[in-house]
């Protein structure tokens, strides 16, 4: 055995580290060190690279859960045993998947092990006065020069510029210094190390941030009818999210009024296979009172791009639609229904909806089954509607019957027309027009065409944190990519005539080719200075010529 | 408020401009072409025919920005707000940009004026898709009409032009450096030489500081005596006999024309793209031993990348402020959203590993391409075929 040739030393400290079988204690030993890897640190990076890759392509539930629901039901997406697997693996709802958390906590464990020794040398190095140097004349940037100035004041003249330029010094007297010959040391740079430290703090605001948000804020989205109103309550929501530690006694409780809402339409223009811009609703708004109590507290208009603050709430303009106003009357007089009913633009310019009419007598309810053209003309023999501008409304109501099973406590648009019949007969009315049908004994007004508006009400604690998490982080990024850290050298011999031998060096730790460009300045404007003269002086040796390897230095 | 004589100008001016651009982008062939390979380190040199050649091509790309940048305007202009709010107004602005950061850094600050040939390329292939999507300018819709449109958008733009150039770079050091190593050229892809394990940096004069990292540039610029990589370039010619003249036209030609196929289901199409491709391939084999030595063509891909990426994260930081204005939610996850969250975090990873011991150099390199990709993904795709909020910002 003792004959086996010695084992290269083992350079592989992870190997050296492994212990036979690791106990626990040791295993979470191991696991913090690994953890603690630049490279480990990327992988977990490329690891939420692929994740979000993945959410880019596979909808999700949270952001789309219509066509989530297409997915699973085969309908859309690569079919429904796909899709079965992808939910069984929760791809559908990535970022609310145990295994993302799972990755962003490690991920956040990582950092912190990074960090930890990393401020902690900041720390050191930044109190610390610049090292003193030896064998200068190695260094990638240095030169020499003679000075008719003694060694001391030769280096004070040195330092003097060099402070001058912004470069912290520390001035040794020749006993103090390694090289046995008076020397100032300065370096520049702390800031890149500085500024990278703040951009990965910063990650511990945003997550802060977006956890307060999270668990102390609530989401919800409410429709409302011109002239109605909602209240800041959580049964006053259409759907409504709070936040894990959010009460009930943190809404604000308000009850908002929509006075008002206007929208404005692009004016109608062929612009050939382009998106036909009578579409697009060029401006929305939402007039909008406040009541406390029986007080005005606030008024003010919801846009787009334009929230509505109030107390610790805001509403923001989301979407909105026409709201015809309908009166069903029996016959006989009797109302059996006027409300409005939410429609929304289920084809180009063609909006509809559902009014639930009659739902107490299960076997015998009344659904009205509603289509609006807005801006209706008669196109080739056809109804169409030329905008969304509603300036000749006309409503297309079908009307059915049976047990519809509107008693459910469901949207009137999901009633059961398998169990019902539909009267084969329609009406068609304007604004102000009644019809009657023939098959039953009603009469229908079409009383108004209002709109509804959809806003977005929420409590978003934590936007102060993120704000300044994000600001952190850019403060942070430009110079942790563009400072560099650079240390400058100048050593002074005593030689015969009483001046002094001065070798000047200089080195970057980073972007060495910008100091390559700033070294032949600072070296000339330390010459002058321990020159005593104003020119530099000529006799120097001057060894680093940034570029000079470059063979692309082509005559132009 | 539509005004389409100006939107006509507009088109006219963006047509002239690619024209432009393709005659200035066969003459910096041409450049390329006559620009001689100095043996032993010795200078790139061109002369007589190569010298006008390039000449031409500097001053028509300049002509060709200038028209271009007349296009931008007066679509601006036709559209009533600023022309960038579609996918063929994204697509010509990033091509315009493409052109002027080539001009200005790859040409004037660093005198690569012989690798405008693949800036234009690349320019005019991002011309191309505008002509593609093209659609005619129309009114913004209530969530675009914010003043962050101006900010967001425009930071994501700039930013997307430098990282082309980056692109530019990184792709051409992946070719460079392959063919270095085969010819046996070490370089700075290779892990400097330091003591495995240990995530310091070697004993710098006077300082045994273990807090100093080792870092993406300059590592290897403590001593002087390092070794030259470039002193073993041997005949630079023999970079060019490295690499198959034949996978470098094929590949692109394969990838580009069943791409092309899938899309337009024309072989007609499918062939003309391919071709395209093909010849992009094979001037980047040709241009091998003039490209500049892989280290400085990394250095300029890191440089560009690391200046375009504060750029991109403020762009991404303005669109969730946005997001909040107009939506009430800063990130939703919303694809679009994912995919710049995604390129970011890519271009991020990208950076770690220029300065992570075993990544760096063609390692590193194949990040920086994914991340471009991801990039033009983000830009595209989600655009084309991903359903999310962002789609009206489409096509
Ligand atoms: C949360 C995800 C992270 C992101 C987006 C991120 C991003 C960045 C960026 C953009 C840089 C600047 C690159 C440069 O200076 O060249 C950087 C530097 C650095 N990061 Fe991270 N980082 C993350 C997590 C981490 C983690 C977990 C670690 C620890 C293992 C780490 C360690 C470092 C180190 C040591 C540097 C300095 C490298 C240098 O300055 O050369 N980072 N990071």
């Amino acid at each position: 055995m003792t004959t086996a040739p010695p084992r290269p030393p083992r350079t592989d400290a992870r190997a050296e580290r492994l212990p036979e079988i690791p106990g626990p204690g040791e295993t979470v030993v191991l696991l913090w060190r690994r953890l603690r890897r630049m490279s480990t640190a990327l992988y977990l990076l490329l690891a939420l690279a692929a994740v979000s890759i993945v959410a880019t392509f596979v909808p999700q539930e949270p952001v789309i859960p219509t066509t989530v629901a297409d997915w699973r039901a085969g309908i859309e997406g690569p079919g429904a045993e796909v899709a079965a697997g992808l939910d069984a693996l929760g791809l559908f709802d990535i970022y609310g998947s145990w295994w993302f958390a799972t990755l962003v906590v490690l991920l956040f464990v990582s950092l912190t092990g990074c960090l930890i020794p990393r401020v902690r040398g900041f720390v050191r190095q930044a109190r610390r006065a610049p090292a003193p140097g030896q064998n200068l004349g190695r260094l990638t940037h240095h030169r020499t020069v003679d000075s008719p100035l003694p060694p001391d004041q030769a280096v004070a003249a040195a330092a003097t510029t060099l402070r001058r330029r912004r470069l912290r010094t520390r001035v040794r007297p020749a006993e103090g210094s390694p090289t046995g010959n008076a020397q100032v040391a300065a370096e520049r740079g702390h800031a890149r190390e500085g500024g990278s430290i703040a951009f990965h703090l910063s990650f511990y605001l945003l997550a802060a941030g977006a956890m307060v948000g999270v668990w102390f804020g609530f989401e919800s989205q409410v429709n409302v009818v011109e002239g109605e109103s909602f209240a800041d309550t959580p049964v006053g929501y259409d759907s409504y999210e709070p936040g894990r530690f959010f009460g009930q006694g943190d809404h604000d409780g308000f009850t908002v009024e929509l006075d008002e809402f206007a929208a404005e339409y692009h004016p109608g223009q062929d612009t050939g296979d382009g998106p036909q811009s009578s579409l697009i609703a060029s401006e929305f708004a939402s007039r909008i009172s406040v009541h406390e109590g029986d007080e005005v507290a606030a008024q003010g208009t919801v846009a787009v791009n334009e929230p509505f603050h109030h107390g610790a709430t805001s509403i923001y303009q989301i979407r909105f639609g026409f709201a015809p106003e309908l009166t069903v009357r029996t016959e006989g007089g009797t109302e059996l229904h006027a409300d409005t009913t939410n429609l929304i633009e289920s084809d180009d310019l063609v909006w509809t909806g559902v009014a639930a009419v009659e739902r107490t007598d299960v076997d015998n309810q009344i659904a009205l089954d509603l289509a609006l053209l807005p801006d209706a003309t008669v196109e080739g023999g056809r109804l169409t509607s030329a905008s969304n501008e509603p300036d000749d409304p006309l409503l297309a109501v079908s009307v059915w019957y049976g047990s519809l099973g509107l008693e459910r406590n469901r949207p009137a648009a999901e009633f059961d027309r398998e169990a019902g019949t539909r009267l084969d007969e329609s009406l068609l009315l304007e604004p102000g027009e009644t019809g009657s049908l023939d098959a039953l004994p009603l009469e229908v007004t079409f009383e108004g065409l209002p709109y509804w508006s959809g806003f977005q009400v929420a409590q978003e604690p934590g936007h102060g944190l993120l704000l300044a998490g994000a600001g952190l982080l850019l403060v942070g990024l430009v110079p942790s990519l563009f400072a560099y850290r650079r240390r400058v050298w100048v050593d002074a011999a005593p030689a015969a005539h009483g001046g002094s031998h001065v070798t000047l060096a200089g080195v970057a730790r980073q972007r060495a080719e910008t100091f390559a460009e700033a070294w032949p300045d600072l070296a000339d404007a330390l010459t002058t200075a321990v020159d005593g003269r104003d020119e530099p002086a000529d006799q120097t040796t001057d060894d680093a010529r940034p570029g000079s390897h470059d063979p692309t230095g082509e005559t132009r | 408020m539509l005004d389409l004589p100006l939107g006509d100008l507009s088109n006219a001016l963006f047509n002239a401009a690619f024209i432009t651009y393709l005659v200035a982008m066969v003459l910096a062939f041409a450049r390329l072409a006559f620009t001689r390979v100095g043996v032993g380190g010795a200078p790139l040199t061109t002369r007589g025919a190569g010298l006008w050649a390039g000449r031409g091509a500097t001053a028509l790309a300049i002509v060709g920005a200038a028209v271009h940048l007349g296009s931008i305007v007066t679509r601006g202009l036709a559209a009533g707000h600023v022309p960038w709010s579609n996918m063929y107004e994204y697509s010509s602005f990033l091509a315009f940009g493409t052109v002027v950061v080539g001009l200005v850094v790859v040409q004037r600050r660093l005198g690569y004026g012989h690798l405008m040939g693949f800036v234009l390329a690349l320019a005019i292939l991002s011309m191309t898709s505008a002509l593609l999507l093209f659609t005619e300018p129309t009114p913004l819709v209530p969530s675009l009409q914010s003043w962050w449109i101006n900010v967001h958008t425009s930071a994501a733009m700039g930013a997307s032009t430098i990282f082309i150039i980056g692109f530019m770079a990184t792709a051409l050091y992946l070719v460079k450096r392959t063919a270095e190593r085969r010819v046996g050229i070490s370089g700075t892809g290779a892990a400097p030489t330091k003591p495995a394990g240990a995530d310091t940096a070697p004993a710098e004069p006077g300082a045994g500081e273990p807090t100093l990292r080792e870092d993406g540039e300059g590592f290897d610029d403590f001593v002087t005596d390092s070794d030259d990589p470039h002193d073993a370039a041997t005949d630079p010619l023999a970079q060019r006999d490295a690499l198959s003249p034949v996978t470098f036209p094929g590949l692109p030609f394969l990838l580009v024309s069943l791409y092309a196929f899938w899309v337009w289901g024309s072989p007609v199409v499918a062939l003309l793209a391919g071709s395209v491709a093909a010849l992009l391939g094979i001037s980047v084999w040709y241009a091998v031993p003039k490209l500049p030595p892989s280290d400085k063509l990394d250095q300029l891909a890191y440089r560009m990348t690391a200046f375009a990426f504060p750029i991109w994260t403020f762009a991404v930081i303005a669109g969730a402020l946005w997001a909040q204005e107009a939506w009430g939610r800063y990130w939703g996850w919303d694809p679009k959203e994912t995919g710049s969250f995604f390129t970011w975090v890519l271009y991020a990873g990208y950076l770690h590993a220029r300065s992570t011991r075993g990544w760096r150099g063609t390692r590193a390199a194949w990040l920086g391409v994914a991340a471009f990709i991801a990039l033009a993904v983000t830009y595209y795709a989600v655009n084309l075929f991903v359903v999310g909020l962002h789609s009206y910002a489409g096509v």
